[in-house]
């Protein structure tokens, strides 16, 4: 019973909104601090790759923002997932709070891999599988937030974008996949992949730090549009004034 | 120094991918301060109102 008690924890949005205005914070700042570590790593530190030259740098901010992307759409499905099978508020906030971070990142992904593909594919765009699963994601998220914005009544605006979200999921493996079950211009697996990664040490440190900077950051960013979304939720709720007064 | 900014001639697409992904992670920092202010400042109002 005990162990479940984290769970009911978690469905409490008083709980929600003082774990999410303590913590955010410190994942902000430890967000931070890694992120300049790694970029300084990536850029000064880190040897030019024998192929790619200093164009495969590039690796250090588009890598994390498609990451970044797909596990926010995770987040997202999970939290909709929940919300749809407890019928937990907090979970539905979640849900709505990832969407925009989510759809940005998709954005940073797309835009940083066309910037990364004209010098290497000689264009900036080809309808290629991974590249076009990728797009897909983008207009999943635009979908989410559109059926969000469309319905009035927040309890119907939850359950169907939960219902969206869920559907959606489907995506994030062909993303991930895309470049081994199709022919593709996009490289493999690189550092997510079974066994040891194909980087070198001295460029591969750079980029799992900056892998760890983007998910405290994608935390701090959460927190603080799950409490704005929270407060716009709970606005009759006693809580909303003993936290604001 | 110009060395390091020329990126061995991939600079012109380096630099904007680095602007292009970390504008989005500020951006995304502002957007989402300013939504938390906004529904504090939402739910002050309906406080007053209330009151």
């Amino acid at each position: 019973m005990a162990t479940w008690t984290w769970f009911h924890r978690l469905a409490s949005p008083p709980h929600v909104y003082g774990f999410a205005r303590r913590w955010a914070p410190w994942f902000g700042g430890f967000a931070a601090a890694s992120m300049l570590i790694a970029l300084y790593g990536g850029l000064v530190l880190a040897p030019e790759d024998y192929q790619q030259k200093d164009a495969f740098r590039m690796v250090y901010v588009h890598a994390p923002s498609a990451w970044l992307s797909l596990m926010i759409y995770t987040t997202m499905a999970v939290a909709a997932a929940v919300g749809l099978i407890w019928r937990m508020k907090v979970a539905h906030a979640a849900a709505a709070a990832c969407a925009p971070i989510g759809a940005w990142f998709t954005v940073a992904a797309l835009g940083t891999g066309m910037l990364w593909g004209k010098p290497m594919w000689g264009a900036y765009w080809v309808w290629d599988p991974r590249l076009t699963s990728e797009l897909v994601l983008l207009f999943l998220y635009l979908g989410y937030m559109g059926l969000r914005a469309a319905i009035e009544d927040p309890g119907k605006a939850d359950k169907a974008s939960a219902v969206l979200a869920v559907v959606g999921v489907i995506n994030v493996p062909i993303i991930k996949y895309s470049v081994t079950w199709w022919n593709s211009l996009h490289q493999t697996a690189t550092v997510m992949q079974m066994g040891k990664p194909k980087m070198n040490g001295d460029m591969l440190w750079p980029l799992l730090l900056m892998f760890l900077a983007f998910a405290l950051y994608f935390a701090t960013v959460l927190l603080i549009r799950l409490r704005a979304e929270l407060l716009r939720r709970e606005r009759n709720a006693s809580w909303v004034r003993e936290v604001l007064t | 120094m110009s060395e390091f900014l020329a990126m061995g001639g991939y600079g012109k697409y380096l630099w904007p991918a680095f602007a292009l992904g970390f504008g989005i992670v500020v951006l995304n920092f502002v957007m989402a301060v300013n939504s938390l202010a906004n529904a504090k400042q939402e739910a002050r109002r309906r406080l007053e109102i209330a009151r």
